[in-house]
């Protein structure tokens, strides 16, 4: 019964692993599309910059730091610009949100 | 003495590579300000090179076709006036214009497919004249300092809509090689968005041409702006000029004999383009509405690399019907080579009188979401008075000639599989012919070798 009862519990505890874990981690991964309200970029050699977005569903405040090459030569000449809708993917890490895909709607 | 003089050599070749790098004519910009082609052509600079560039796909959006089918060989082929079913518009029917309010924010936005189109839309696609030589955004390709915010659409005094240019001394003295950037501007957001239309990105990390450090034009550098392609089935207009792999690669690539002997019937893109990307399925009958309100064609997309091509012959001329536009060729033909290609599914409207395609104005259905009323515009557009709209799907396969990879290049063992990527009986080969193909004996000796080699 002893034996059974460890066995349960081991059990238990492995599903739970695996149903949770994956939650977790992906809860990390925030996405979201939103109108952008404000880009911060030091000068022309910035190798980064915060960009503040207005979630579309919530109507909330994101601000992500962006350091992909793409997207700050993007900020730089203005191919991207505030009042653009973006589709943005990011990570939370000891506390800020950084971009990880950081894309125009719009195309032609 | 013999050392001086090295010396002094590498000091005057140094010298006359960063001269090289200097734009000429600064001075003059700087005193002068920058007014477009004509300060490009001012003390002789550049003589005659505005009226030549009018003659030139990238200003028609047109040329001759040759190796298309059913197409009327005395008239010129390409986005100004094709109707398929990635960009179910065209300069005609959805020329650049400020699209009416939505019904829910009240809101208006211009777009249109000429809206990458190098001059300000007064002078539009396949203009011809002063007035168009004038009006030609030399410094959207040439500059590295143009100001994006300066290229935007407005309406002037007149109600004419007119495309803005970034026409600064800042930018004019910023001019040179185009870039990558000055390429991808509007190459990459071609078909409706980021990635959509070609589905590739030209960056370190996606293509083994731009971790050397190349640009698109050192492949696809042109001579008086005549701009080199290949054959991709899907891009139809050229200006007659032609880049391929083997330009610089030659003819025999590889260290490998038996590497070389597939060159005669594989293209280098089969092996070394192991994976597509974009859009691979749109509906243009049913659009979508986004959080601004506004209407965009449904769509299914991916990343770059993260979808797989399809593969068949193809001899450079391509089938062209209201359901398929693709590459033509068969085992048989021997100017057939196996190529990858990106394969995409359209739905739109047909007219059952005739079956062929119908094409779009996008301003209504962008509005509203009223893809008919975007076809009832386009008709209008176009003078067809009767037709009767009904839903189908077209599919199209794109060349897949960029994302080329040397350390994921597809390997023996890739197609010569019984699970590989090429499938042999659809490629024309008989059963008996695949059971050799698909066997591990083909290769085995070869791999054995190398693995052997590399630990």
């Amino acid at each position: 019964m002893k034996r059974f009862a460890v066995v349960f519990l081991l059990f238990t505890v492995a599903l739970a692993a695996t149903v949770f874990a994956p939650a977790s981690a992906s809860a990390e991964e925030v996405k979201l599309v939103g109108v952008i309200t404000k880009i911060d970029i030091a000068g022309p050699d910035a190798t980064t910059a915060t960009a503040t977005l207005k979630d579309n569903k919530t109507g909330e405040l994101v601000t992500v730091i962006v350091s992909d090459e793409l997207t700050l030569d993007k900020f730089k000449d203005h191919r991207i610009v505030p009042g653009d809708e973006i589709r943005l993917k990011y990570e939370v890490k000891d506390g800020k949100n950084i971009s990880k895909y950081f894309r125009k709607t719009a195309g032609c | 003495m013999k050392r001086y003089l090295i010396v002094l050599c590498l000091l005057v070749a140094a010298g006359t590579a960063a001269q090289a790098k200097e734009h000429p004519g600064k001075a003059y910009i700087e005193k002068n300000g920058y007014q477009g082609p004509s300060t490009c052509e001012a003390q002789g600079c550049h003589p005659g090179t505005a009226k030549a560039f009018l003659s030139t796909v990238h200003w028609k959006h047109a040329s001759p076709v040759t190796n298309v089918e059913n197409l009327d060989p005395g008239k010129e082929y390409g986005m100004r006036n094709r109707i398929y079913t990635m960009c179910n518009g065209n300069d005609i029917v959805n020329n650049l214009k400020e699209i009416p309010p939505n019904p829910k924010t009240g809101k208006t936005k211009f777009t249109g497919c000429n809206t990458c189109h190098p001059g300000d839309h007064l002078s539009d696609v396949g203009s011809t004249g002063p007035e168009a030589e004038a009006a030609i955004d030399c410094l959207l390709c040439h500059s590295s300092a143009y100001d994006f915010r300066e290229r935007k659409a407005f309406k002037d005094g007149k109600g004419r809509v007119v495309m803005g240019q970034d026409r600064s001394v800042k930018a004019a003295m910023a001019v040179g090689k185009p870039g990558v950037k000055n390429c991808m501007v509007c190459h990459e957001a071609a078909g409706g968005g980021v990635l959509i239309k070609r589905g590739f990105s030209f960056t370190r990390e996606t293509d083994a041409h731009a971790g050397k450090g190349m640009v698109c034009v050192d492949c696809h550098g042109g001579k008086d702006h005549r701009i080199p392609t290949g054959f991709d089935p899907n891009n139809w207009a050229s200006d007659g000029v032609r880049v391929a792999c083997a330009d610089c690669h030659g003819a025999s690539p590889h260290e490998d004999k038996d590497l070389n002997r597939h060159v005669a019937r594989v293209a280098c893109q089969t092996c070394h383009i192991p994976r597509t990307g974009g859009a691979f399925a749109k509906d243009f009958t049913k659009w979508t509405q986004g959080s601004d309100g506004f209407y965009e064609p449904t769509t299914l997309s991916k990343e770059a690399n993260e979808t797989a091509p399809a593969y068949a012959w193809y001899n450079k001329t391509v089938s062209n019907t209201p359901t398929f536009i693709g590459p033509k060729g068969s085992r048989g033909d021997k100017e057939s080579r196996i190529y990858p290609f990106k394969t995409y599914e359209g739905k739109a409207f047909f007219d059952r009188k005739t079956g062929k395609l119908l094409s779009m104005d996008f301003a209504p259905p962008m509005a509203t979401g009223d893809a008919l009323a975007g076809v009832a515009s386009a008709a209008k557009t176009l003078g067809i008075r009767e037709y009767d709209p009904v839903p189908g799907w077209q599919t199209v396969y794109f060349g897949s000639s960029h994302l080329v990879t040397k350390e994921k290049a597809l390997s023996c063992v890739n197609c010569h599989a019984q699970n590989g990527v090429l499938n042999f009986r659809a490629l024309g080969y008989s059963e008996d012919e695949i059971r050799k193909l698909t066997s591990a004996g083909i290769f085995f000796d070869k791999m054995a070798d190398k693995q052997r080699e590399a630990w």
